[in-house]
């Protein structure tokens, strides 16, 4: 087990490496001088040429490569173009919000989906059940933006119980919290329902219910164990899709986060903001399904038999 | 797509082969059979139908230009003139989201069907090549993987700048890993499998193998990657297009229309809801649609 | 278990029920903007001046009088002319202080300026008329040959030519006062090292956030009504609108929201308080002259007949506009009255064009459009290009993003766009020169004027001493180049609109109807 853990460890490292390399490589086969475009109307040509020299645009991109990666091992991730701040700063602030949004977002999402999908696997094919998995399917289908807009207007303008935007308390997360994990709640809804009702076919559960436990008190003695393994791995593996969810949520919330950050960093031709985000965005991702499979191996009992 | 789904359409692909080996496969039958047991399905279906037929239909189904402004009967309300009012220059709405259907739809179908192209093609030649080429296309899908789908798609749209064939591409980037992972799963399964042997033994090249034997294996499986591929291309490019970053004006998709009309949601709520409800509609029935065939597929775990 | 689920239930349901308050503390103002500031330092930028307005003083204000704008004394309490026009003699105020206590001197200005030029990057325009500029720009000179100080309150500035706009000038928001002895490299970024003498200091600056301005207890002037002043960075009209309406803004800036929504919205309402002003400066159309079709003066001419600008004033702009026709917008004082433009006649473009021998849609051009366009200029871009439509002219809307669009026009390619100019300070060299004052103007602006004569003519008009005289040039070339060139389609000046809260008492927008204002000129209730 340790070795296969290892061996995911390093295939994720390569992963990493790769995800760099194809951001870089795809960031500067754009056309055009960033520096042209940093400095506006007003460049002249002699400061453009020495701009470009300074921040070493003219080498050749290997070169430059190689520069950045040893920059961004000293966590040096170069100067925003368009917000002339060091990118390691804008980023560790709006990490932070979008760090909130998305625990508030996963918390919303696990309580929601594993409540729902527990009453419909109890009640299956009663009422609460149907209605419950249509609602889930609605909620798959929903866009998030549409999701947003919706409980901000309800909300936040008519209701006025939370405010249209602001990360100064906790009250500012909740909406786009909501509006962020709507989605994942459906999908954690839909596997915990069907992941239970495999788990009610075992062989065990039959054993149990012969002893004269209800169909509740099963359900929560053996089933529910068993049938949240898959549930668990999903849920590390969503934090992939939350941060989808976020540059939507975060723009129509106007959260200083880093799925805003990287919608400016495009519209201002930020080539070192953008790569920052998207690195650290990827690099959560693949932390997080590296600690999925961590979890799975450490939880089932088959593959650690195996190891 | 999520893991599940995944591991149910590996084992459809599984169960087809136990059954079908040597023996023809009726594809027929198998949408009969989806027909009369899932009723959902077959409405969604009709729904798709109608849904292109509206957008192929559209300069006959309205006396508008779509582009032909009215600037003093700005953001009116839906009346019999206008059905679902007028936008923000004055162009029926109604009008916008016919032809604003033929925009979504081809972002929902081409670059489904193109993914599934380069996917299958990559995932078989992986699977069936194996040493370094596997290595270098699933290192490759990894990476693509790796991106949340959403800002994976933003760095591409970034590089390439806007426009209809720009989202196709991005699109199609950003979708064909998962096919490419499926595809080779069942190649090497397929691979090791009496016909295949057989063939091979009697000297048929590697191309012709992949062709002839491997590809049509994976159909039933690639259709529902394709019909499930087609509402998210909607949801991602509606997604992009509400940033700015997609489908650029004067032309309109329901996303960039929902982009618009979102500074009226409070004074013209139709011109958000129209384009909204298309979306929703348009992606819960194609939705429906790959779960009915998934069903037909995997009838073993068909729904509990 | 089933309680714990209904626990889990309620406890989700709590917040919704509490009622959402934001109490906001007295003397604070809260504001919103659509992008943040990349700097405080008026050296790097054009854009940025909410906080050189109220950080740092000028040696002159423009301030909105009766009607028109007028230029007052502010960190300068006298000052005299040489008869030739070139030399300035200045008193500075007495006893003014930076907010670090540093005192201010006639070499602190001499500083401001030069620094302007070793920087070398924005706003050199004005530093550069005065004797020497040039020298120092390029590093030849270290201080300014035309700058004298007599002593610590006494100073002299000699201009390279006459320019009747100086002082105007001298009052544009890059002509702000810093601190010699105590400039650090951290001047423009840091908030504490960004150190002026006007009404508030910068104590916070969160990147993408906001940032915030209080009083300086040492400021010179009149203590004003706010006391700090919090500046919000929300990069979307819509979430301002709701915002302000909610009661989390204290003003809101309307000029990036659909008049029609500011109409239904705010109009509609009785309670609602709009100020607005004019946005000195013009909504325009620019065609490329070295466009094969758009070279002709003919096509040009077609072009302005074929749009009804007062379908773009009513419609898009709700009325909140005024038609322009020329080329100096209402508001600068060499702005003419009785300039004749073209009115809207589309069966004459149209008999005109075929007289000229074009057949129906044989023109074709492209509109090129700034992806970042706002909804009234893209509602523009639609109106034009349909505009053009019904007279056999084919300009198809292309959008470009906001880079690349701007290397296009820079480079002189760009067939047409329809863009905004905001005046800078009340001289019309501000937007004849910046257009047609040039071969190279002209072509950065994608305009191509070819008329050399009348390019030096322009550039030489910045020169005339005699405000008479200079105005009689003025308005005679920008006569020819609108009514016999047709060399742009001047739309309209838009108006400028807030809508105050509450909290909010009265409210002076900058004179040219900038977005950025004097936190100091508001009064809270």
């Amino acid at each position: 087990m340790r070795r296969s853990i290892a061996q995911r460890f390093a295939q994720a490292l390569i992963v990493l490496t790769g995800v760099v390399l194809i951001t870089f490589v795809m960031l500067r086969i754009v056309p055009g001088n960033p520096i042209e475009t940093m400095m506006g109307e007003h460049a002249d040509a002699a400061t453009v040429a020495r701009m470009t020299a300074e921040l070493g645009l003219d080498q050749p991109l290997y070169r430059q490569f190689l520069r950045y990666i040893a920059a961004a091992v000293s966590g040096d991730f170069g100067t925003s173009y368009s917000l002339g701040k060091p990118v390691s700063q804008l980023i560790r602030s709006a990490f932070v919000n979008t760090l909130i949004l998305a625990l508030f977002a996963a918390l919303f999402a696990w309580t929601l989906g594993i409540a729902c999908g527990l009453v419909c696997a109890v009640g299956k094919n009663r009422l609460p059940d149907r209605l419950f998995m249509g609602f889930s399917l609605l909620g798959i289908s929903l866009p998030v933006f549409m999701a947003a807009m919706f409980l901000q207007y309800l909300f936040a303008f008519k209701l006025k119980s939370f405010p249209i935007s602001g990360t100064d308390s906790w009250r500012g997360f909740v909406l786009p919290a909501v509006a962020l994990g709507w989605n994942s709640a459906g999908q954690v809804a839909q596997m915990t329902r069907s992941s239970l009702l495999e788990a009610l076919e075992e062989d065990y559960i039959e054993t149990a219910r012969a002893k004269g436990l209800g169909r509740f008190g099963v359900l929560m003695r053996h089933a529910l164990r068993n049938a949240m393994l898959p549930v668990l791995t999903m849920m590390t593996v969503q934090f992939s899709s939350l941060l989808s969810g976020a540059v939507i949520t975060e723009t129509v919330f106007s959260i200083n986060g880093v799925g805003r950050l990287m919608v400016q960093a495009i519209a201002g031709r930020d080539i070192p903001l953008l790569q920052g985000t998207s690195l650290l965005a990827t690099s959560v991702v693949i932390l997080g399904s590296l600690l999925a499979d961590c979890l799975y191996a450490v939880l089932d009992p088959r593959i650690r038999k195996e190891g | 797509m999520p893991g599940r789904k995944r591991e149910r359409l590996e084992n459809a692909a599984d169960l087809r082969l136990q059954s079908q080996l040597g023996e023809e496969e009726r594809f027929w039958d198998l949408m009969r059979r989806m027909a009369r047991e899932n009723k959902t399905a077959v409405f969604s279906f009709v729904l798709i139908v109608l849904m292109v037929l509206a957008a192929v239909l559209a300069p006959f189904l309205t006396p508008y230009d779509e582009n032909s402004m009215d600037l003093l009967h700005r953001l009116s309300a839906p009346s019999a003139a206008h059905l679902l009012g007028t936008d923000e220059g004055g162009r029926d709405e109604l009008t916008r989201l016919l032809y604003g259907a033929r925009v979504s739809l081809l972002i929902g179908v081409v670059p489904a069907l193109l993914s599934l192209l380069l996917g299958s093609l990559l995932g078989v030649i992986a699977g069936y090549r194996g040493g370094i080429v596997d290595t270098l296309i699933m290192r490759t899908a990894d990476v693509t993987l790796a991106f949340p789908s959403m800002l994976l798609a933003m760095v591409i749209m970034y590089s390439l700048g806007g426009g209809i064939v720009n989202v196709f591409l991005t699109l199609t980037l950003v979708s064909w890993a998962n096919v490419a992972r499926v595809v080779r799963a069942q190649t090497l399964k397929l691979k090791n499998s009496e016909f295949v042997e057989a063939a091979r033994v009697i000297g048929v090249s590697k191309d012709k193998i992949m062709r002839r034997h491997i590809l049509p294996n994976c159909l039933p499986t690639l259709l529902v990657l394709f019909t499930l591929n087609i509402p998210a291309s909607i949801l991602t490019e509606s997604s992009l297009s509400f940033l700015g970053l997609g489908i650029q004006p004067p032309n309109a998709s329901w996303g960039l229309m929902i982009n618009t009309g979102r500074q009226y949601l409070y004074s013209a709520p139709w011109l958000c809801f129209a384009p909204g409800a298309a979306i929703m509609l348009i992606v819960l029935a194609f939705n429906f649609l790959g779960n009915g065939l998934l069903d037909v597929l995997d009838p073993r775990q068909k729904k509990q | 278990m089933k309680k714990i689920i209904a626990l889990l239930l309620v406890l989700a349901m709590l917040p919704c029920a509490a009622a959402f308050a934001d109490t906001a503390e007295p003397g604070l103002l809260r504001t919103a903007v659509l992008y943040d500031i990349s700097t405080m330092d008026v050296s790097e930028t054009t854009d940025d001046y909410l906080i050189p307005l109220n950080v740092f003083d000028r040696l002159f204000e423009t301030k909105p009088g009766d009607g028109s704008s007028e230029i007052v004394k502010s960190l300068v309490t006298d000052y005299s002319i040489s008869d030739d026009g070139l030399t300035y003699a200045f008193t500075l105020r007495d006893g003014v202080v930076f907010s670090n206590g540093s005192e201010l001197t006639a070499s602190d200005v001499q500083f401001s300026f030069e620094r302007l030029l070793k920087a070398a990057k924005e706003n050199t325009e004005i530093p550069l008329e005065i004797l020497g500029g040039e020298a120092v720009m390029n590093g030849e000179a270290d201080t300014l040959a035309g700058f004298q100080v007599t002593d610590d309150t006494h100073f002299s500035v000699t201009l390279t030519a006459p320019n009747a706009g100086f002082l105007a000038e001298l009052s544009a928001p890059a002509m702000s006062i810093a601190d010699a002895e105590t400039m650090s490299p951290g001047f423009g970024k840091e908030p504490a090292e960004t150190i002026g003498t006007g009404p508030y200091i910068v104590t916070e600056w969160v990147s993408n956030d906001h940032y915030t301005l209080v009083y300086n207890e040492k400021y010179w002037g009149a203590e004003p009504s706010v006391k700090k002043l919090v500046v919000k960075v929300i990069p979307d009209a819509m979430s301002q609108n709701l915002m302000f309406q909610n009661g989390e803004l204290d003003i809101i800036d309307l000029q990036s929201l659909d008049s029609a929504i500011v109409a239904s919205t705010y109009k509609a309402d009785p309670a609602a308080r709009i100020v607005g002003t004019p946005k000195v400066g013009m909504v325009y159309l620019i065609m490329n002259e070295n466009n094969p079709w758009l070279k002709d003066v003919r096509v040009r001419k077609a072009i302005a007949m074929a749009i009804d600008t007062d379908q773009i004033i009513q419609g898009i702009f709700m009325g909140d506009a005024m038609r322009e026709k020329g080329i100096i917008p209402t508001g600068i004082w060499a702005h003419n009255d009785a300039l004749e433009g073209f009115s809207y006649d589309p069966d004459a473009a149209k008999a005109l064009l075929r007289e000229a021998g074009y057949q129906e849609g044989e023109i074709s051009f492209e509109l090129s459009m700034d992806s970042v366009a706002n909804t009234s200029n893209q509602l523009i871009y639609a109106f034009v290009s349909d505009s053009l439509k019904k007279i056999g002219i084919e300009a198809s809307v292309v959008s470009y993003d906001h880079a690349a669009w701007l290397a296009k026009r820079s480079s002189g390619e760009t067939d047409a766009f329809v863009a905004n100019w905001g005046m800078d300070y009340n001289d019309p060299a501000n937007i004849m020169y910046t257009f047609f004052g040039s071969a190279e103007n002209a072509k950065a602006r994608s305009l191509n004027y070819p008329d050399a004569e009348i390019i030096a003519r322009v550039s030489a008009a910045r020169a005339i001493v005699d405000d008479e005289a200079r105005l009689e040039e003025y308005q005679a070339l920008e006569k020819k180049l609108i009514a016999e060139d047709a060399a742009w389609v001047p739309f309209c000046v838009t108006l400028h609109l807030w809508c105050l809260g509450e909290r909010v008492d009265t409210f002076t927008p900058h004179w040219a109807g900038f977005a950025d204002f004097y936190a100091a000129d508001v009064v809270l209730k």
